[in-house]
């Protein structure tokens, strides 16, 4: 082969060419083994440089090792490129089905509605500074009623629908009891609330004999009217996520005095009224009062010094307005077709 | 209590309605509303009968075209004698709901289409007129509600009202109330009787036996009365309030009632044996037949109106049939009485019989009321009956009754109670409108006297709710609680239960709630021992289910049912949770002191799982492991080290398939696949495994927080075994001893396969464990490794005779 500058030249153009038209990995190794192997076109004009002039061979030297490793660059490119569309084919044909379910492993399961809404509860109290309690829910007479200014022959007895222990004792028809067992032998300030299940002899079908309320009181030598009625709009606030209207209504408990009912403004129809609040605009939300200074006397509480105040509230209704349940029953049933939507 | 509104208004003027409704509410009665007695006629509609036809296949009856002002005129048949053209009619559309309940329908009447219903009085249920149709007013004009123009009764005020607030069950109570929070001027009925004849003392005479048990017994006499239906106006006032008339005496007995909330009782003075009138106790076993037709059998207990030989009433609930008016009565003994109110209500509660009169006693009557009453009767009585009332009452007195007739009233502790800052002037008002008179003792007390019908008032926090009461309670400020701040404290059984839920939850289990009640039964469908110590349930004496009186000793029975229940409306996948109370009888103390029983968290999960493996998932691990893992991981998020072993399980586990949970040495519960005999019980369809736990024992057990351990930076070494043993031996076992022969190198081993099948014998398993070895200061060679290895396989062979596979 004439050895030359002029013959570098095509042989670079020819190889340019074989790699552009190198169409997968293995024809580009091909071509490149072909100008730039050791037996390739490039290794042969080198070759033969011998017969050429000092200063001839020392030109084509040179240009032979420019054109050498220009080729080496392109063919280089040509590597990448080739090599990234061999990957995006792979990429195109590993394509997942990207709306399969992902892997829930192991599937969530779901708290009670109920024990929901306690958590709400309880986190809204304890970061006010109120304590948990607890009391048995077989309880005697003596704490459930009682103590709690409720003698046996008081008519307001009538409606608690007690359910009664053979032997004595009853379930407990309210979280009160624990306010009996919890301030006994105790010096106020007290601030607790006392969650928990209570039961009524109810069967009728939208009732339950089983259900919840929370209850909370606060006793120092200054609590007041105006403070309960302080806490509880911020747990209203707190619990239905936004300003609540809420209203006190005059009642009679043996327990507190003054006595009052709260209702909260019914916020599916704001107060325009529905099925939900019975047409009234108002969804009763539980009692509340000032202790009655007989029940703070009854544990040994001096009621010229301490005065506080007590409410008391199901939690069920708050369940299931929250969840859309159409009514309580749903939460005690068990069914999984309900309890698994929540 | 339901009154007629116009029969109130008679004692005080009236705001709106709306307004009225809306201060009752607020100011202490619960389900207040008034509405209108009488039938729903807002769906008829006034017509006019354009032309009447003969009907062609009927003589008695006529097809009528009626205009109602909307749409064509419509066809209807008629059967009325009385029908005619261009009369007004009350017309009912076919869709119509009558008073009586049927649903109007469109209908072929011998062969004639007819559309809706041409009415009569008493099918619109406002008489018992059938004669005809009604016919209206003809300026009426067509198309309008029938209910625009037909009056169909009065409206009825009707409230709840609270048990402290006896006083309010009247007509006068309620005026009361409206005058506190409207003012106005009340208006009492005439009381006073015009008297003539001989007196009544001279009839009869009272003798109160039993003093503590009636304070104060007023009896009039009336002569001469005609026993004979009451006027309209007497039985609408009745009616009105859910009471029904039965013969003039009585209903002024009733309508006194009413009016002032005083029971009454008319006596046939002709049937009164002895001239006498005694209050006492009954003897054993004395016989009663009372107006309600029973026998009632008397206690020392129960307080009677007794005549000189027998009972003739049980005071203060029912009247008794020997002494009733009836049409041949001439002469009548009114009784007002006071009794004392426990006694009334233990009485009522005994008979079971709660009565209008009962219901007064027992939330105690007007002290001062007694005597208007019986005059308000007497009055009555003649007016009504035709009687004359026998000059002057006759009284006895028993003892006094427990009355509070003032109270000394702090204001500043008024205010100090409700966050008020109301001045003494304003309090004196605000009581003043409740009835409650005061004066200033001083600048800082009030000294307040109590209407003798206010038997609820008895401390001065009383009469702050009054004064809150009546100034409104969304008057009193809103403020936030000051005072010593301190932690929230949450208990510890509180948390660990929140923790085994969330646990449980993450592990894919539904939280439930189930009623405690259960069957004994169920117990027997668990399989129990007679002595099992889950049979020592609570019974309660009133049940909502006779067949499940127990306070449940195991959640199990109530979850396994739930699982039947939701297999049965075909949910694939039951895995189940819940957290609840046990009850067990105690013979020492109780959980909660003397005389309460046992009281126990618990916790019990059922799972299925799915019968078939989803999409992505493996085939489901034996129920079994699933509960093992369950349970394990639970103690462990909660803190406890948790051993599983296999002893001493409950009977209703698959024997084999079951394991105590044991932490630091105590069992605090057990877990298993349940007994095929129990699914069947329980008819269970797919198989189950449950966990229980004993929550409240698990609190008392030490918890192991992990600690700290350095972390070596040295490489480890990882060498796999497997070996051959007998199948029957425990894997655990093995495991263990491999620990301990593996030298104080090894960091960790676990079993990672187990495999029996080809290659390997019968009655043998291949177990593969996976140990690791590391030093804390400096690699490990390999010979090393390799030494402890050999150890472990010697020990293998040695122990287990295990070989190498």
């Amino acid at each position: 082969m004439p050895v030359g500058v002029d013959n570098l030249e095509r042989l670079e153009s020819d190889a340019l060419r074989e790699v552009a038209e190198a169409t997968g990995l293995q024809a580009l190794i091909e071509v490149r083994a072909r100008y730039l192997g050791k037996k390739g076109s490039v290794a042969q004009v080198l070759r033969g440089i011998g017969t050429l002039s000092s200063e001839e061979r020392a030109r084509v030297g040179q240009e032979a090792n420019a054109t050498k490793q220009r080729i080496e660059s392109v063919v280089a490119e040509r590597r990448a490129g080739l090599e990234r569309q061999a990957r995006d084919r792979t990429l195109e044909s590993e394509r997942l089905d990207i709306t399969l379910p992902g892997v829930e492993e192991p599937r969530l399961g779901s708290l009670h509605p109920i024990t929901r809404v306690f958590r709400d509860m309880v986190d809204f109290f304890s970061s006010m500074g109120f304590a948990i309690e607890e009391g048995p829910e077989v309880e005697t007479e003596y704490h459930n009623f009682e103590a709690l200014n409720l003698p046996a022959e008081h008519p307001a007895r009538d409606e608690h629908d007690t359910f009664y222990v053979e032997g004595g004792n009853v379930l407990r028809t309210h979280t009160s009891n624990v306010q009996i067992r919890t301030m006994t032998g105790r010096t106020p300030p007290f601030r607790f609330i006392a969650p928990g299940r209570v039961y009524r002899h109810d069967s009728s079908p939208r009732h339950s004999p089983m259900f919840h309320q929370i209850e909370g009181f606060l006793v120092d030598e200054d609590v007041t009217f105006a403070d309960l009625k302080g806490v509880l709009h911020a747990f209203g606030r707190h619990l239905m996520g936004g300003e609540i209207d809420l209203r006190f209504r005059a009642n009679d408990f043996p327990f507190t005095e003054p006595s009052a009912e709260m209702d909260y403004a019914c916020l599916l129809c704001e107060r325009q009224g529905c099925a939900v609040c019975s047409q009234t605009g108002w969804i009763e939300w539980g009692g509340c009062g000032m202790i009655h200074p007989r029940v703070l006397e009854n544990c040994g509480i001096d009621s010229d010094r301490y005065q506080g105040f007590a409410f008391g509230m199901g939690v069920d209704r708050t369940a299931i307005l929250r969840f859309g349940l159409p009514h309580i029953r749903l939460l005690f049933d068990g069914d999984l077709q309900v309890l698994g939507q929540i | 209590m339901r009154v007629s509104l116009d029969w109130l208004a008679e004692f005080i003027d009236l705001p709106p309605a709306d307004t009225l409704v809306e201060r009752l509410t607020l100011s202490g009665f619960d389900d207040v509303e008034i509405h209108t007695s009488g039938p729903d006629l807002s769906a008829l509609r006034v017509g006019r009968v354009i032309e009447r036809a003969q009907h062609p296949n009927a003589d008695r009856l006529s097809v009528c075209r009626v205009d109602i002002a909307s749409g064509d005129p419509i066809e209807v048949v008629c059967g009325a004698p009385n029908v005619a053209a261009d009369q007004k009619i009350a017309f009912a559309p076919v869709g119509t709901r009558l008073p009586d309940g049927t649903l109007l329908k469109r209908a072929k009447i011998r062969g004639v289409a007819s559309s809706g219903m041409i009415c009569s009085a008493r099918e619109l249920g406002l008489g018992d007129d059938h004669e005809g149709i009604l016919v209206l007013d003809g300026d009426l004009e067509v198309g309008v509600p029938l209910s625009e123009v037909i009056a169909a009764g009065g409206r009825e005020l009707e409230v709840t009202i609270t048990p402290n607030r006896g006083d309010e069950a009247s007509l006068i109570g309620l005026a009361r109330e409206v005058r506190a929070l409207f003012g106005g001027e009340l208006r009492t009925p005439e009381a006073e009787p015009a008297e003539a004849g001989p007196a009544a003392d001279e009839t009869v005479r009272i003798e109160i036996e039993a003093p503590d048990d009636c304070h104060r017994y007023v009896a009039r006499v009336v002569r001469g009365v005609r026993v004979e239906p009451s006027p309209e106006w007497v039985v609408a006032k009745l009616a009105a309030s859910g009471v029904r008339a039965i013969n003039n005496v009585v209903d002024v007995t009733n309508l006194v009632l009413l009016e002032f909330g005083q029971p009454l009782h008319a006596f046939d003075l002709a049937k009164l044996r002895g001239g006498v009138v005694k209050v006492r106790r009954a003897e054993m076993g004395e016989k009663l037949s009372t107006l309600d037709g029973e026998t009632r059998e008397l206690t020392a207990e129960d307080l009677v109106i007794a005549d000189e030989q027998r009972p003739i009433a049980l005071a203060g609930v029912i009247g008794g049939a020997n002494t009733e008016v009836g049409d041949s009565t001439t002469d009548v003994l009114i009784e007002s009485a006071h009794f004392h109110p426990t006694r009334i209500r233990l009485a009522a509660r005994r008979h079971g019989l709660s009565t209008e009169a009962s219901y007064r006693f027992e939330r105690c009557v007007d002290r001062d009321g007694i005597e208007r009453a019986a005059n308000r009767a007497a009055r009555l009585l003649a007016e009504l009956a035709g009687g004359v009332v026998a000059l002057g009452a006759v009284t006895a007195e028993g003892s006094p009754a427990d009355a509070t007739e003032e109270i000394r009233f702090p204001t500043p502790r008024a205010n100090k109670l409700l966050g008020t800052s109301l001045t003494s002037e304003q309090m004196s008002e605000l009581l003043e409108r409740v009835g409650v008179q005061s004066r200033e003792t001083s600048a800082d007390e009030l000294l307040c006297s109590i209407p003798s019908y206010r038997n609820d008032l008895h401390i001065h926090q009383d009469l702050t709710e009054e004064v809150a009461r009546i100034y409104g309670y969304d008057r009193i400020p809103t403020t936030d609680p000051a005072g010593v701040l301190r932690g929230g404290r949450v208990p510890q059984g509180w948390r660990v239960a929140d923790g085994a839920r969330d646990a449980l939850v993450a592990a894919g289990l539904v939280e439930c709630q189930t009623l405690p009640f259960i069957s004994p039964s169920w117990l027997d469908s668990l399989g129990l021992e007679a002595d099992s110590p889950l049979r020592n349930g609570l019974r309660l004496a009133n049940p909502i289910r006779d067949d499940e009186p127990l306070l449940r000793t195991t959640l199990l029975p109530s979850l396994l049912r739930l699982v039947h229940q939701n297999r049965s409306r075909q949910v694939d996948r039951v895995d189940v949770f819940e957290l609840g109370r046990l009850f067990r009888q105690s013979t020492g103390g109780g959980t909660w002191g003397e005389g309460l029983p046992l009281e126990r968290q618990g916790l019990a999960a059922v799972l299925t799982g799915r019968e078939e493996p989803g999409l992505w998932e493996a085939p489901p691990a034996p129920l079994f492991f699933r509960a093992k893992g369950i349970a394990k991981k639970l103690l462990s998020q909660l803190s406890y080290v948790a051993w599983f072993p296999g002893d001493g399980v409950p009977p209703y586990l698959r024997p084999g398939a079951a394991a105590v949970i044991e932490v630091a040495g105590v069992a605090i519960g057990a877990l298993g696949e349940l007994h095929p005999d129990v699914a069947r019980n329980f008819e269970l369809d797919v198989g189950c495994a449950v966990i229980e736990l004993d929550l409240a024992e698990l609190l008392s057990l030490p918890q192991q927080e992990g600690r700290y351990r350095e972390v070596s930076r040295q490489p480890s070494v990882r060498r796999d075994l497997a070996v051959v043993i007998d199948v029957e031996q425990a894997a655990e076992e093995v495991l263990e001893a491999v620990r301990k022969a593996a030298g104080r190198d090894l960091i960790s081993a676990e079993l990672f396969d187990r495999y029996a099948g080809q290659g390997v014998p019968e009655g043998r398993v291949s177990l593969a464990f996976r140990l690791v070895f590391q030093r804390s200061d400096r690699t490990l060679k390999d010979e090393e490794v390799t030494k402890s290895i050999d150890r472990v396989v010697r020990m293998l062979a040695h122990r287990f005779n295990g070989e190498l596979r």
